[in-house]
């Protein structure tokens, strides 16, 4: 709770730091975790003012509670699931494993049934998100930022609440990118596949959302 | 002092071992074109009470290469009998079902294990991090973890991703450590000289200061699907040894700056034995060729 904690007042701090660009957003209530629908990405606000507990609010802040809000709410799905799986320990049979990875992810996914994109990167503020990351690669030089878009797995194309493919490696995450994402807690991680920001739930393998064409492309 | 590799002509697809104590045998063999050389050069550790390990990287393919190589490192255990080895990542390319486990480590390492060789891995790009369940690897449960041998304090980390709780056990840990060595290990290289991937420039910004910090002596690192001794950097050691199955051959840019040594012609692993204020490291390629030798003393302020 009180990383998610952090992670909320990091990300209020990052979005502050990252958006230097007023539009307009109105944020919305969260949708319950499957039954989000996506919408066009609106332009975020940072200006805007909100109510949250009593409490005026800029839309930064909303996005951070937005944000820590929708990751409890998964991580409730998340530790419901752990409960209905056997405990994994070290073991020294690698079918243990792989069998708890998988009995995970089938539980995982049968309570997240009917799970689309935007339920945890909330279609609201998702420009926040791909604006970070955009950032981030104009930041580099050229030679870097090549080096790490050739790295990242390619024509790979990846849904929410399925399986992260288990023959494609999981690219380095670049560091200094990710101190400027809000923390997550050790269940859940971000990962770059193609163009897309992923979070993947550690222990099951599975892709639990999806942020779509937030890589930059080299020009040719 | 330079020593000279004991040389042997050990049993390899059914050939007769020739070894004599303290005597150098340079028979060579013609193998099968199946089999690897049967002579491998290595140097006796020195050190009474020394600390000893092999060092593999991206070693998980469970190919011929991979197993080739793995016959080499025990053939060398024969000569220099390390206690341990480290992994620097992708223990397993592809598919880690449990036959995975067995065809991509197990079995080319069956006589290590045999002899009760401790594994300590570290994770790659290709790993599954639920690797670390693995007892064989003994990672703890651990994405990244620390453990002492005698005076050798080691520290393997993930570098696929290095969040914010990692920097800060990092930290933590190399604060709290008097040991006399310290030695990071993880799989991508911070310094490289490969044509590839290069150095992780990225990962060097938070990393290096901390190294820099608390006096770390010797980073090994893989990735990189050769061997690649570098000079130092800011009073640091490293060392790229990512070819201990897969091979990006002629993958060194031969104008690196970085260079001490490469070897991207053949796969590789290294012996390493800690004595005092000396680490010893030798390079053993596939055919059981000593590639690149010799000793970092440690600085008397770290």
């Amino acid at each position: 709770m009180t990383k998610l904690l952090s992670a909320s007042i990091a990300l209020s701090a990052m979005l502050t730091l990252a958006c230097n660009k007023a539009d307009s957003s109105e944020p919305r209530p969260a949708a319950p975790a499957a039954q989000a629908q996506p919408a066009p990405a609106a332009s975020p606000d940072p200006a805007a003012g909100i109510t949250a507990g009593g409490q005026a609010v800029n839309a930064q802040g909303a996005a951070a509670l937005e944000f820590k809000k929708r990751i409890d709410a998964y991580l409730k799905i998340h530790n419901d699931a752990e409960g209905k799986v056997p405990n994994l320990k070290r073991t020294d049979d690698p079918k243990e494993i792989s069998d708890r990875e998988k009995a995970l992810a089938d539980a995982i996914m049968t309570l997240r049934a009917g799970a689309k994109p935007g339920e945890i990167f909330a279609i609201e503020y998702q420009p926040y998100f791909i604006k970070i990351v955009q950032d981030d690669f104009k930041g580099r030089s050229a030679a870097d930022r090549k080096a790490l878009i050739n790295e990242l797995p390619k024509n790979i194309k990846v849904d929410i609440n399925t399986v992260y493919p288990t023959t494609l490696p999981l690219e380095t995450f670049p560091p200094a990118l990710l101190r400027k994402l809000p923390d997550l807690p050790p269940e859940l991680e971000y990962r770059i596949v193609a163009r897309s920001l992923i979070l993947r739930d550690v222990k099951a393998n599975l892709i639990v959302d999806i942020l779509r064409d937030v890589v930059p492309t080299i020009p040719s | 002092m330079k020593r000279l590799p004991v040389r042997i002509v050990a049993i390899c697809w059914g050939l007769l071992a020739l070894a004599a104590a303290g005597q150098a045998i340079t028979e060579q063999q013609r193998a099968p074109a199946s089999a690897i050389s049967a002579a491998i050069e290595v140097h006796a550790p020195i050190g009474k009470d020394s600390v000893k390990f092999l060092v593999i990287g991206d070693s998980g393919t469970g190919d011929r290469a991979q197993n080739e190589t793995a016959a080499q490192m025990w053939k060398a255990h024969s000569l220099f009998p390390y206690e341990f080895a480290i992994m620097l990542g992708d223990n397993m390319y592809g598919s880690e079902r449990p036959q995975d486990y067995v065809s991509k480590f197990e079995r080319p390492y069956k006589p290590l294990l045999d002899a009760k060789i401790s594994f300590y891995a570290a994770l790659g790009n290709h790993d599954d991090p639920n690797q670390r369940y693995y007892k064989n690897f003994g990672m703890g449960q651990k994405r990244y973890y620390t453990y002492q041998k005698k005076d050798v304090r080691f520290f393997a980390l993930d570098s696929n991703y290095m969040d914010q709780d990692q920097q800060k056990w990092l930290e933590e840990e190399l604060k709290n450590s008097n040991s006399k060595w310290k030695i990071a290990y993880f799989h991508h290289p911070i310094y490289s000289s490969g044509g590839r991937h290069g150095s992780e420039v990225d990962l060097r910004s938070i990393v290096e200061p901390l190294f820099i910090k608390y006096n770390l002596n010797v980073v090994f690192a893989g990735h990189e699907h050769f061997y690649e001794r570098l000079k130092p950097q800011k009073g640091i050691n490293y060392f790229t040894a990512g070819g201990s199955a897969k091979l990006r051959a002629g993958d060194i840019v031969g104008s690196s700056a970085l260079t001490a040594k490469g070897f991207d012609t053949e796969q590789s692993f290294m012996l390493i034995e800690i004595d005092g204020d000396v680490m010893r490291f030798q390079t053993i390629s596939k055919r059981g060729r000593l590639v690149d030798s010799g000793e970092v003393r440690r600085s008397p302020n770290s």
